[in-house]
């Protein structure tokens, strides 16, 4: 396993797309710092650096995608597995490994984006508004989901040996989990009651209304539970400061046992050209 | 003589079809193994199944003694370097590179002899290239190199040659020889190239439709392509009797076939028997070639 680190941390470091991806972190941060520096000028917005580091938590998943499969597809096209398992490494071992570098270089992706709006963010804004205990707990449920992403995307890496069907279906996943979030949080956002328009005697009349579109509780349950469940959902909730922090690191956790098993099994069983 | 890789009855099946179907094969330690059968003919399951990336639907492999199902496999394959279809590089780095990344996939302690291996493969003067843009049979050299990072004493190479131009042909075969020879390295050689093989293989294995048909060492199948004389006889005693005595090269084929070898005028060996009284019933005159063994095996019936 050590020798498979070691080998995959000095591909990474002569990666590309790995300096490509620490460069866009770098300038992310910087752009969504001179946003709000702007609006700060312009409309004497009161601005929350907290809020920003959080920010780039809704757009990891497609970072984490993109990465992931072009990184780890090249392992297959390339002939690097087919490699790995002809000198003896084992099977899980090479699975595991690849996990934990695209985990390690995900989590370092949106670490190098926190430094940078911290070491700007904090002078140009003024000092962090939140309780630092809870943006800690904010950051460290993040860091757990940002793990469940790579655990997903591995997995599908792992299982597809095309390239190309990699890249595709992982963006595709990492959009389709954003939209099914979305869909999730417009449901619960239905406001209860919405207002009418009535003509009585020649006069307009607002009143309120119960709003048939109203969702059920157990409506409103599932899309919650949908929510928790789908790691983009889990982000939305964290960069909107409205996350369960006790119950979401367990869905995450179990977001990785699950594809992380069931990777290993079905890799193990592949028959590899 | 110790066996390096041996299979018994090993079969593949990808749903209805066998890709491979009762294959023995035996790989002797320093030999070059040629694995000679045409597109489809199972060699590149056969490679596949050996080296670790699919399993056999039924039979056994042995590499240096050990069942591939075994879990001290994972050691034996430490001294196994391949090449399968295509080498394993990466397109963005150099050769050099490439390199380092492979003496860390294998636990070398330091690169020490890295440069020697670029040298041995002619890949020394690359620089900064990045293999992408080498020639396929700078890729074929490259890929090799890497095979021989963990100083391996078996090697497999599936199609070494396709593609290549003349000069890479020349190139790959005369590494392979001086792998064999100066490193004592054992190679198992898969091609569809007859006269390439056997330019180099010390023993053939013929595949065709996944089962091993014949397998031969150089010194038999030369004797085989020799010139050649059939004689269909009633009593075979009194010429081998002659044979003996004038140092004839021959080989009882059946209780009424003697094979002759050498360069035999025809005229002047019938009229030699003569004087000996040696009559023979028939007398055929052959000369094989690789191309023709080939055809015949795979044509015709099983040779044991």
């Amino acid at each position: 396993m050590i020798k498979l680190l070691n080998a995959g941390f000095t591909r990474l470091h002569k990666n590309k797309l790995f300096w490509l991806l620490s460069i866009f972190s770098i300038c992310l941060a910087l752009f969504m710092i001179y946003m709000r520096y702007s609006d700060m000028k312009n409309y004497k917005d009161v601005i929350e650096v907290e809020q920003i580091m959080l920010n780039y938590s809704t757009i990891i998943g497609i970072i984490i995608a993109i990465f992931t499969s072009l990184f780890l597809g090249v392992e297959y096209s390339d002939g690097a597995i087919r490699n790995k398992i002809s000198i003896g490494h084992k099977r899980t071992n090479i699975y595991l490994s690849n996990l934990i570098i695209i985990t390690l270089t995900s989590l370092f992706s949106y670490i190098l984006f926190l430094i940078i709006v911290g070491s700007i963010g904090i002078p140009l804004f003024g000092k962090i508004s939140l309780d630092v205990s809870k943006l800690l707990m904010l950051l460290g449920c993040l860091f757990i989901t940002i793990i469940a992403y790579s655990s997903i995307f591995t997995f599908i890496a792992m299982m597809i040996s095309n390239k190309t069907i990699t890249a595709v279906l992982s963006i595709m996943s990492a959009f389709g989990m954003m939209m099914i979030a979305l869909t999730c949080f417009n449901i619960l956002e239905t406001p209860k009651t919405v207002q009418q328009a009535l003509m009585i005697n020649g006069e307009t009349k607002i009143e309120e209304i119960p709003n048939p579109k109203y969702p059920t509780e157990a409506k409103k349950k599932m899309c919650q539970a949908i929510l928790n469940i789908n790691p983009a959902g889990q982000m939305f909730q964290i960069a909107g400061k409205t996350a369960n922090l006790k119950i979401l690191p367990f869905y995450s956790l179990g977001i990785l046992a699950i594809f992380t098993t069931c990777g290993i099994v079905l890799f193990r069983k592949k028959e590899l050209k | 003589m110790e066996i390096i890789l041996e299979t018994n009855n090993l079969e593949k099946k990808y749903k209805d079809f066998k890709a491979l179907n009762h294959t023995n094969i035996h790989i002797e330690k320093g030999a070059i193994y040629g694995l000679i059968g045409k597109n489809g003919s199972g060699k590149t399951t056969l490679i596949r199944i050996i080296c670790g990336l699919q399993k056999p639907t039924h039979g056994e492999v042995f590499i240096y003694g050990i069942n591939i199902n075994s879990n001290d496999i994972v050691k034996v394959r430490k001294r196994i370097g391949a090449i399968i279809e295509t080498p394993s590089i990466y397109g963005e780095m150099t050769a050099r590179d490439n390199l380092i990344e492979q003496y860390k996939l294998v636990g070398m302690p330091n690169f020490d002899g890295l440069e020697e291996i670029l040298k041995l493969v002619g890949l020394s003067n690359t620089g900064k290239k990045k293999s992408k843009n080498f020639s396929l049979g700078m890729k074929q050299r490259l890929g090799i190199a890497i095979a021989l990072a963990n100083n391996p004493d078996f090697l497999i190479l599936d199609e070494p040659i396709n593609g290549l131009d003349p000069q890479g042909i020349i190139e790959i075969r005369e590494l392979i020889l001086k792998l064999n020879k100066e490193r004592r390295i054992t190679i198992l050689i898969s091609s569809h190239y007859l006269d390439e093989l056997s330019k180099i293989a010390t023993h053939y294995g013929f595949l065709d439709s996944g089962s091993i048909i014949k397998e031969i060492s150089n010194e038999e199948l030369m004797k085989k392509m020799e010139h050649k004389l059939i004689l269909k006889v009633h009593s075979q005693k009194e010429f081998v009797k002659y044979f003996e005595e004038n140092k004839i090269s021959y080989e009882i084929e059946d209780n009424k076939t003697i094979n002759v070898y050498g360069k035999n005028n025809l005229a002047k060996f019938v009229n030699d028997l003569s004087k000996k009284n040696l009559i023979a019933d028939e007398i055929h005159e052959t000369k094989e070639s690789l191309e023709s063994y080939y055809m015949n095996l795979i044509g015709g019936n099983r040779i044991d």
